[in-house]
């Protein structure tokens, strides 16, 4: 029992690391990327996050679909692509893929309000950031 | 040959599910073919949850770490109450049920009527 244990902590251990280092890698990718794009296409709009957020959101679909459809790929490779690189490249991947799901279930409302409610709550909670710091005196 | 008179062996586990550092699932499919058993067959669940009660579904990310795994194998009753022993310490935490089935067909292709 002990040994079981202690076990399934070491797993979980493990997986830590496998988002840690895949996170790591991600977001050093999203640096590149980004930094790349933007300073191809000028100052006016934040191409670089758009191109990184979309280019995010395709490879999640290519990778989730490919490692759970088509492939017996480990959990730990799962891990380690889907939550760790491509999370660390852009959350929005994540977002993009449930949003996905939701929809491919004809969850439509549940779609609706998790595309429109992360775009409102996210500018809400920027907007009140903003507030908050500027209210300091 | 498998009786008319089966068992079905049922093994519900997670896939992340490990034993000596390579798959539990992989590990059974593995002894039940050394023991010469009839066949066994692993199915990738899309959601579940078991003793611990957490959801693990491949909808949402974050909970689709570990989906279920379940390994059927149907053979003659001794065959599997053979397997059992040595089954049983691959994995640590899961489920294994056993009933009866009734053997319809269980052939190759080459045997299947109008096969050259």
């Amino acid at each position: 029992m002990a040994a079981r244990a202690n076990r399934g902590r070491l797993q979980c251990g493990m997986r830590w690391i496998w988002v840690f280092v895949g996170g790591g890698t991600g977001s050093l990718l999203r640096y590149l990327v980004g930094g790349w794009v933007q300073g191809a296409t000028g100052a006016a709009f934040p191409w670089g996050t758009f191109a990184v957020n979309v280019s995010g959101c395709f490879a999640i679909g290519v990778l989730a679909t490919w490692l759970t459809e088509r492939s017996a790929a480990t959990p730990e490779l799962r891990t380690f692509l889907l939550i760790g690189v491509l999370g660390g490249y852009t959350t929005f991947s994540t977002f993009g893929i449930e949003t996905w799901r939701l929809l491919e279930s004809a969850e439509w409302l549940r779609a609706a309000g998790n595309a429109l409610g992360s775009v409102a709550g996210g500018l809400a909670g920027v907007m009140a950031g903003v507030l908050l710091a500027r209210s300091v005196p | 040959m498998i009786p008319r008179e089966g068992k079905l062996l049922r093994i519900f586990i997670g896939e992340s599910e490990h034993h000596r550092g390579r798959p539990a699932h992989e590990q059974i499919l593995e002894l039940a073919r050394r023991e010469g058993l009839a066949g066994a067959t692993v199915l990738r669940g899309i959601a579940g949850f078991g003793r611990s009660s957490r959801i693990h579904t491949a909808k949402i990310l974050r909970l689709s770490e570990d989906l279920p795994v379940v390994i059927e194998i149907i053979d003659a009753a001794e065959k599997i109450d053979a397997l059992l022993p040595k089954l049983e310490p691959l994995i640590g935490g899961g489920l294994i049920t056993l009933e009866r089935a009734e053997v319809v067909v269980y052939r190759s292709k080459a045997d299947a009527p109008g096969a050259s």
